[in-house]
């Protein structure tokens, strides 16, 4: 059992690792706009998983103090990354909207999505 | 008590959402009110900020959760001073801007205008709060508003300069939530003073990682040269009282951050060399870059990230003295630039690339405006009768009290530079004659008011700097208190 939760906890937080891994990579190397922002949000969603799994508790209950259920205070899972990630969620979205209407802003003016083709301000 | 901290974030919340209903009934309501809001916050904060003197610092607790579990709200010496700082810039921005794009149509000054406001309110926001997540989404309410305000303008390349910051600020929001899991993960704690209190716990190795993240995260905004490709193309591209916004406002924040993270929540001195090692680079880097540009916003631009890394600097020094002067030279650097953005503006108004060399024989045209931004210039150098000098000043006393002679050289060397290539925009605009055919457009009533008060500011302070020097002590001891901010939140049983 014990062999059986630590393989699960490897699986999901090298999974987390692995998402933010891949969304930086995409974000830092591929040329087109919208792969960047497909990589950015890929980063996002690896540490939202992240998030999820510290907080995750084996056969935890909600954490809800109803009558009869007091007793249950160390089995309840820990709400409050959970709080945390739907409010990172909510950012998240936030960020790609915009990112994804600048996306549009920059093909109208320069009529490509290759970024090394838009380099009108340098250091 | 006049009235609580949380009013500075939900008023001009309240005010940026509720604009647009007024503005369909009274299309000058959209001006009106963020100025009204303004004002009224920096009443609020002055007020509070004498209450704070007589009773010592304010902790407002959130929705009845007591800390460490509820978020809290904390007005201190400290955060009042920077809060006091920032709602009076909003307010000049505001009036600098009344007009902003009054002959083209409605909507601009909308979306301007509310864009201002959630700027102000994130900045004011990651202040006073007392929580590392809630700062998290101050930060983001800050950088969403920013990106907003950088492509503000459709005809330039506004939306490159803004999706560059966005990709940077993305990437740091989710290096600050790595950091902030990381905490969390091991404290089990978001509260500031609680993290603060059982930091000793936390293993070494995690401690540290979290730290780079959170600096790697922060230095983004705060414009710490590694992380800074974001900010002259920004400072180029975005509106000019933007510009000074982000200089005088947002940049303020991002330094406060760091600065709470390294005196407050973490417990290692190396920190403090890690913040002269960086304020250094950022520092030398920025000022020789600002040397060779020759576009003027771009100029401003660099000049102020090394601003910001002669505010490191001070602020690693880590004695009583360098907090002074890091607070002295933030006061002095928010208002300084400010003046310089506005009155730069009004001296390229109009034109295509905003060259240095289109300010030539300005002194003729717009007699008021150079002069401000002489002055500017004059006072950012560190020349004497200016407040810019006692700052300089304060910085080099603390350096040398520590014996930290290579530092004082340093600064002053790069200083040099510095002079010369702001002297050499006040050389053009007297002594060059004017080429161009274009009338210089002259600046508005409310604009001037804007530029003069700021002005008179910066001469008023350079001849009597005592006036704020007490409340600059009062706010360095409390931020060097560490012990006294844990007690303020956490025994809070009013």
């Amino acid at each position: 059992m014990e062999k059986y939760l630590n393989i699960l906890n490897i699986a999901i937080y090298g999974s987390a690792v692995l998402l933010m891994l891949i969304g930086l990579y995409g974000a830092l190397t591929k040329k087109s706009l919208i792969k960047i922002v497909l990589g950015l949000s890929i980063l996002d969603s690896g540490v939202h998983l992240l998030m999820i799994a510290i907080g995750y508790l084996k056969d935890g209950t909600a954490p809800i103090f109803s009558p009869g259920n007091e007793d249950k205070m160390n089995i309840m899972v820990d709400p409050i990354p959970q709080a945390l990630v739907l409010t990172a969620i909510v950012i998240g979205f936030g960020v790609t909207a915009v990112a994804l209407s600048l996306v549009i802003r920059l093909y109208r003016h320069h009529n490509t999505l290759r970024i090394d083709e838009i380099k009108k301000l340098k250091w | 008590m006049v009235g609580s901290p949380v009013l500075f974030v939900a008023i001009p919340l309240l005010a940026a959402f509720i604009i647009p209903l007024t503005g369909m009934m009274w299309k000058n309501s959209v001006r009106v009110i963020p100025g009204l809001v303004l004002a009224f916050m920096f009443f609020l904060s002055i007020s509070l900020m004498g209450y704070v003197n007589e009773h010592g610092t304010i902790v407002e607790v959130l929705a009845g959760w007591k800390p460490p579990i509820g978020i809290n709200l904390v007005f201190s010496p400290f955060t009042g001073f920077l809060t006091t700082l920032m709602t009076f810039l909003g307010f000049i921005v505001w009036l600098y801007s009344y007009k902003f794009k009054r002959n083209v149509d409605f909507e601009p000054s909308m979306k301007y205008f509310m864009l201002l406001m959630l700027l102000v309110t994130g900045s004011v926001g990651i202040v006073l709060t007392g929580d590392i997540f809630n700062m998290f989404v101050f930060i983001e309410i800050v950088s969403i508003s920013g990106y907003g305000l950088t492509s503000f303008y459709t005809r330039r390349d506004s939306a490159e300069a803004a999706f560059k910051f966005l990709f940077m600020g993305a990437i740091a929001s989710t290096f600050l939530l790595i950091a902030i899991m990381i905490i969390y993960s091991q404290l089990g704690t978001l509260n500031i003073a609680d993290i603060a209190e059982k930091m000793p716990m936390m293993d070494h190795k995690l401690k540290v990682l979290s730290l780079v993240f959170f600096i790697l995260a922060i230095g983004v905004e705060a414009e710490i040269f590694p992380l800074n490709g974001w900010a002259p193309d920004v400072y180029t591209e975005a509106p000019g009282p933007i510009g000074a916004a982000f200089a005088g406002i947002v940049v303020k924040a991002a330094i406060y951050a760091s600065v709470r993270l390294v005196y407050t929540m973490y417990d290692f001195s190396g920190a403090f060399d890690l913040f002269i090692i960086i304020g250094l680079i950022t520092f030398i880097m920025a000022e020789t870059t600002a040397l060779r540009q020759d576009r003027l916003k771009r100029m401003l631009a660099y000049s102020s990230i090394g601003q910001m890394g002669l505010v490191m600097i001070a602020f690693g020094i880590g004695t009583k003295e360098g907090v002074y002067a890091a607070l002295f030279l933030m006061f002095n650097h928010a208002i300084i630039k400010s003046l310089l953005f506005f009155s730069g503006s009004y001296l390229v108004f109009n034109k295509k690339n905003k060259y240095i060399k289109h300010v030539n024989g300005m002194g003729k045209y717009l007699p008021i405006t150079s002069v401000l931004f002489t002055i500017g210039a004059f006072a950012i150098i560190g020349l004497p009768p200016f407040a810019g000098f006692w700052s300089k000043l304060a910085i080099l006393t603390a350096a040398a009290d520590n014996k930290m002679v290579v530092l004082i050289a340093v600064i002053l060397i790069i200083s040099i530079l510095e002079a010369v290539y702001y002297l050499r925009v006040v050389n053009r605009i007297y002594f060059y004659d004017k080429k161009e055919k274009t009338e210089p457009k002259k600046p508005s009533l409310n604009a001037l008011v804007a530029m003069i008060s700021l002005g008179v500011i910066v001469l008023v302070i350079g001849f009597y700097p005592d006036l704020i020097s007490g409340i600059l002590d009062r706010a360095a001891a409390d931020l060097l208190d560490k012990g006294n901010y844990i007690k303020d939140v956490l025994t809070l049983n009013k």
